[in-house]
């Protein structure tokens, strides 16, 4: 069933057992487990069925800082959410990254991907994906890894119609959680706004927000806030250690033979380092794209020529009325460590249309950061060259540390953390079933419940949890779990 | 007549481009050496030169 406001669906007479909050990959996902085991379940979107200016506007609000992307740009608030405009990268989290590192604070989830595996199957169906090859290492150092380019679901168009046909699943549109109510131990009703007016309190005996990276935590402090600490009763965590993937160009590379690596449809291969490279240089996690640019012939051998003679080769390139790069780019992307000073706050100063305070992001790279990028080129080129594969030029301003470029990707748009997952009560929100601290009937889904970011685009790995999620859920309430 | 001159640029730009590249081959054989064919022995030293990652043995 799909209801375009709140009247229609309270007209119905239609009872869930459980509210979701937010129609991206990890509500759907989680709705579609309860849905197939025969409980009822309602998803709330805050959006309609199509990108509006007006919705997209309630997720405005302000980056301190690091240079990050606007607030209402970098996440999208209609049915499906983000998965409307996501690349299609897909990689699950490699094992090393649920496992603490003892060389940086606050790392190790309360799960293993041992866990989330018995749901990659569902993932495959969900988002479209062949299977996985197993990494490959190269060196001790550098394992040669996969990422999957897949069609890039979009969970409105792949799942409408079997949300429309469902007879146990209600999407209910145009329907903005403005509010979660709670006594501390329990979550009492939502307060929902729907076609332009306040349409009161919905009940349900669970409640799941799966608004967000950056929604998730936005809703749980200001419901906290109103509730006077009955949503999240062991707060100290809650907007905390958020995460992001920081992207940058690292350097180039020539390459002895430049079909060394097998690339995949768009021209890239990527590496990660093996555990105890991480260990040795006391870094994080990263995944370096090897790109080839799609040069042939002449081009190619200018290109190459960019690689070691940069001001020769942009002569040569201009007299050929082009603009050439080094014949195989380097970017990184890494994995941010978690830190609580890297937060979500409630502003006291910005609100939205409906009164509730916008966010106000707190985003940093460390010392550490720096170090993962700098190292991880390093290591990257010690096996090039010790392999005699190619060589590696690692970027000057990484070198020199210099202050990062603000021309380039800066980060991946992935939203992570803030309603962490952990056993601490002080330095996490979710157990590792993510249900709230304390809180008998409140679940959150979607990567702010990631504890540690890994290296590698999210999307996968949320859907994996959901999954999970649901699986549990679907025990919790009485049905038949479903793994497949 | 546009045209014309237009395909006629093209043919141009194309003959400077193989010119100009041909100008770069003496320049991409200062660093052929350093695409050696046959792996070497594991093991050699290697070295950080402005950015570079390169054995010992290409600094001679």
């Amino acid at each position: 069933m799909i209801f375009d406001s709140f009247e229609g669906f309270r007209t119905s007479g239609f009872k869930p057992r459980l509210i979701i909050i937010g129609s991206g990959p990890s509500g759907i996902t989680v709705a579609r487990k309860l849905g197939r085991a025969g409980i009822p379940v309602a998803i709330f979107e805050a959006g309609t069925a199509e990108y509006t200016e007006d919705s997209q506007a309630f997720y405005g609000g302000k980056a301190l800082g690091d240079p990050y992307f606007d607030l209402d740009v970098t996440r999208l608030r209609y049915f499906g959410g983000s998965s409307n405009h996501w690349a299609g990268w897909c990689r699950v989290m490699d094992a090393e990254d649920f496992e603490p590192k003892a060389w940086v604070p606050d790392t190790g989830w309360p799960i293993r991907r041992t866990d989330i595996e018995p749901f990659l199957d569902e993932v495959h169906d969900i988002l479209d994906l062949v299977p996985f090859r197993d990494d490959e290492p190269i060196s001790d150092d550098i394992r040669w890894v996969q990422l999957i380019k897949s069609p890039a679901v979009r969970f409105s168009e792949k799942f409408g119609s079997e949300i429309a046909a469902s007879k146990t699943i209600a999407l209910v549109l145009d329907t903005y959680v403005t509010e979660l109510q709670g006594d501390g131990t329990r979550i009492t009703g939502a307060k929902v706004w729907s076609a332009g007016r306040d349409q009161g309190i919905a009940t349900a005996e669970c409640y799941v927000p799966c608004t967000g990276g950056l929604e998730n935590s936005r809703l749980l402090l200001w419901s906290n806030e109103r509730s006077n600490g009955g949503v999240v009763p062991h707060a100290e965590a809650l907007g905390k250690y958020w995460m992001e993937h920081p992207q940058f160009e690292g350097g180039n590379a020539i390459m002895n033979n430049p079909d060394q690596f097998e690339m995949d449809a768009v021209s890239e291969a990527f590496f990660s380092p093996s555990r105890k490279a991480m260990e040795r240089r006391r870094i994080m996690n990263f995944g370096i794209r090897f790109i080839k640019m799609p040069y042939h012939g002449a081009k190619w051998l200018v290109a190459e020529l960019a690689c070691l003679a940069p001001e020769t080769a942009e002569w040569v390139s201009s007299e050929l009325e082009g603009k050439l790069r080094c014949a195989a780019q380097l970017y990184v992307g890494w994995e941010q460590a978690p830190r609580a000073d890297n937060r979500i706050v409630l502003s006291t100063s910005q609100r939205d249309n409906l009164g509730i305070p916008r966010i106000e992001l707190h985003w940093s790279k460390s010392e550490l950061e720096h170090r993962t990028l700098l190292e991880g080129v390093r290591l990257f080129g010690e096996t090039l060259a010790a392999k005699n594969y190619g060589r590696v030029r690692i970027a000057d301003w990484i070198l020199n540390g210099d202050p990062y470029p603000t021309n380039q990707e800066l980060a991946g748009n992935h939203h992570m953390g803030g309603t962490r997952m952990g056993e601490d009560l002080t330095r996490s929100v979710v157990d590792r079933n993510q249900k709230v601290h304390g809180m008998a009937n409140l679940y959150v889904g979607g990567s702010s419940v990631f504890t540690t970011s890994g290296q590698c685009n999210p999307t996968t790995t949320i859907v994996a949890l959901s999954a999970r999620l649901g699986d549990h859920l679907v025990r919790v309430f009485g049905g038949t779990a479903m793994v497949k | 007549v546009e045209e014309t001159v237009q395909k006629l640029s093209a043919i141009e730009a194309k003959r400077r481009m193989v010119l100009q590249a041909l100008v770069c081959l003496p320049a991409l054989a200062l660093f052929d050496r350093h695409k050696m064919q046959v792996a070497e022995p594991a093991g050699e030293e290697l070295v950080e030169i402005g950015g570079w990652i390169l054995r010992k043995s290409e600094l001679a």
